[in-house]
């Protein structure tokens, strides 16, 4: 993937796994069925007559609306995880995401306070962890979602070995 | 005083009866203390005074109507009389029952205490990390001459510790040995209970005169105007079309009023009769006008400061000062004013309270560079701004938006009208994140923020040139690195080979 304007230089980083996608989109997919679902229901209820006071051209543009915004989300998805990326430098990680919205955080490591490695259902069946980094300020919002398990774990190993060479105080 | 006769799983060994005395030498694991037996009452006082309302106002009423009141007719004196001693029996009880149940110790490492009836608790914070440490006194207790001991650690939403309430003096002399033993100071081995609270010497009180004004000239008044004109042009309009609305617009400015009395209320009690002093262990903060607080912020525990200024306070060059303490946090209780290092302080004011904050500085001439920080605008003082292509984005803030660095600390510079400064030592940043909208993409532009404890402070440096932004990212980074390798020990007076950070958590 190329290089953005606010990715420092020389950084190669080392991207999630393709596999995020689908879990992502499962997730969207549940989603979007349930909004859909409950945008549409007052399209449903006009059109079978139930409640015909309603204006139509609410409850079509409030369905339509739903469903672009839905149908928006999803094309995003593979960019968005596409974008997610992290680096490990001598002295600290390199977080990155977002395409309209980009971001680039550094968390050195003789600042973090714990590593956590999640695991959700959807993400355990596809081989997958999320590895998130505390510092002492909870602006840190320092998450690697998508990273296969055995990479998780070797990150976590990492982490820890290196946040406890560098310890400093708060 | 005898030993409880349902020790809980903490209950003393033999001999070790808890004491009412402070603990001047460090406290065996055994020796446990009580706090002040009229402590309940001090923190119940409410449920008592509400009591006494609810049964005295009949009787007091019925006093003046000259007839027997309700409660004392027709054979109802006898269970109102019982339900009153019910109630305040299970009170006092309780008051009882929880004074004798807590405990506390001090011991070389660590302060412990024991509370609870059915729900035991057991708390136990280390010395050495101590954030803070207030001696609080509301108003019954300064009546009484109790005061609240509180030790903060980072990392609590709430106290770490709270004792509640000591007599003011042992209050005193207790904090002074917990941050004596907290420092590492050595103490003389013939005398080890022969501590001394540290020398402080005044730095600056705030003159009564000041804090009217600063009441005066607050956002508040703003507020106020802004809702008088709003009123008066709605009230206008209204009696133009006819609608005889005056009633209805004095009854909106009801709750406007309120709150604005409010915000008089919570600048003046806080700033009232403040005082800051400095000792070896650190900033010391007097200030409260019927509950008074002194707090104790030990060096190196301010990880954020800024510096605002409310609109008004522009006529007077008046500033206030905030700062993130890891341990103060967001709790609601009354943290608008613990986290102020200044209320309302002139320029000459902001420099010493910031000299206090930030020992060295880091640049030949602080004064230029702070004072640019705090009113300058463009370069002066060394500072960076954004590119003249944002004006016409941010057409006041753009000659404002910068920063600056000097050895030991990085300016965050913003607002034009709301003028704000933030200072972030090198050797407290936490992490640091890059920010660019779409917009910003456009016009190469990112906004860099520095991430810091829980607090008020929230360093930003906003709309940089991206060349310049990403070289601050990175030249940041390696200063903070290089700042954390040589950063103060956390026993701040322990003599130690060097200055190395000890790799002990």
């Amino acid at each position: 993937m190329r290089s953005e304007p606010i990715d420092p230089d020389g950084i190669s980083w080392i991207r999630v796994s393709p596999k995020y996608i689908s879990v992502q989109l499962i997730g969207w997919g549940i989603s979007a069925l349930i909004s859909i679902a409950v945008a549409s229901a007052p399209l449903v209820l006009l059109l079978t007559g139930v409640w015909d006071g309603f204006p139509a051209w609410l409850a079509w543009t409030l369905s339509g609306a739903t469903v672009l915004a839905n149908l928006w989300a999803a094309v995003l998805i593979p960019r968005q995880v596409r974008a997610i990326g992290y680096a490990e430098r001598d002295e600290d990680l390199l977080i990155r995401r977002g395409i309209f919205f980009q971001r680039v955080m550094v968390v050195p490591y003789g600042r973090m306070q714990y590593v956590d490695v999640a695991v959700g259902p959807l993400e355990r069946a596809f081989g997958l962890a999320s590895v998130k980094l505390h510092t002492a300020s909870p602006q840190t919002n320092a998450a690697i979602p998508g990273v296969p398990a055995a990479e998780a774990a070797r990150l976590r190993e990492q982490l820890s070995a290196r946040g406890q060479a560098r310890l400093a105080g708060l | 005083m005898t030993t409880p006769r349902g020790p809980g799983p903490d209950g003393p060994a033999p001999g070790g009866s808890p004491t009412r005395d402070v603990p001047l030498v460090p406290d065996r694991e055994d020796s446990w203390h009580r706090v002040h037996p009229i402590s309940p009452l001090v923190r119940g006082w409410l449920a008592l005074a509400a009591i006494a309302y609810f049964f005295g106002r009949d009787s007091f009423e019925s006093i003046f109507r000259g007839e027997p009141a309700w409660m004392l007719t027709e054979g109802r004196g006898f269970w109102a009389a019982a339900i009153l001693l019910g109630v305040l029996a299970l009170l006092v009880g309780g008051f009882v029952l929880s004074w004798w149940f807590t405990r506390y110790q001090v011991t070389q490492e660590h302060v412990r205490v024991n509370s609870g009836i059915l729900f035991r608790q057991h708390r136990q914070a280390r010395l050495d990390r101590v954030q803070a440490i207030d001696v609080i006194q509301p108003l019954l207790g300064r009546i009484f001459g109790l005061a609240e001991l509180k030790f903060e650690v980072a990392d609590a939403g709430e106290s770490a510790v709270r004792l509640a309430y000591l007599p003011l003096a042992s209050a005193q002399q207790l904090r002074a040995t917990i941050l004596a033993r907290a420092s590492g100071a050595e103490t003389d081995p013939e005398h080890p209970d022969e501590i001394h609270e540290a020398p402080e010497h005044p730095v600056l009180a705030i003159p009564a005169s000041r804090v009217v004004g600063a009441t005066l000239l607050s956002g508040s008044t703003v507020a106020l105007a802004v809702m008088v004109l709003v009123l008066a042009t709605g009230t206008a309009v209204g009696f133009a079309l006819d609608w005889g609305s005056f009633g209805v617009a004095l009854s909106a400015l009801v709750p406007g009023l309120v709150a604005v009395a409010a915000g008089y209320w919570s600048v003046f009690s806080t700033a009232y009769n403040f005082r800051a002093a400095v000792s070896p262990d650190g900033i010391r903060l007097r200030y409260g006008l019927l509950e008074t607080r002194a707090q104790t912020v030990p060096p190196g525990r301010v990880q954020a400061v800024s510096v605002t200024q409310p609109l008004l306070w522009r006529l007077k060059d008046w500033y206030r000062i905030k700062v993130n303490v890891a341990g103060y946090g967001v709790s609601a209780e009354n943290s608008g004013a613990r986290t102020t290092l200044l209320p309302v302080g002139t320029r000459g004011d902001v420099m010493q309270m910031l000299a206090l904050v930030l020992p060295d500085p880091g640049t030949e001439d602080p004064f230029g560079v702070f004072s640019a920080g705090l009113a300058g605008k463009d370069n002066d003082g060394g500072f960076v701004t954004s590119p003249r292509r944002v004006r016409w984005l941010s057409f006041l803030t753009w000659r404002r938006n910068g920063f600056a660095v000097t050895r030991t600390a990085l300016l965050a510079r913003s607002g034009r009208l709301w003028r704000s400064l933030a200072v972030v030592p090198h050797e407290r940043t936490q992490s640091m994140a890059l920010h660019q909208g779409p917009l910003a993409r456009r016009l190469k532009l990112a906004d860099l923020q520095l991430h810091t404890t829980t607090g008020p402070v929230r360093p930003v440096v906003y709309q940089m040139d991206i060349a310049t932004a990403r070289q601050l990212f990175d030249e940041q980074s390696a200063r903070a690195a290089a700042a954390r390798r040589q950063s103060l020990p956390e026993r701040w007076l322990e003599h130690r080979p060097g200055q190395e950070q000890d790799g002990q958590q």
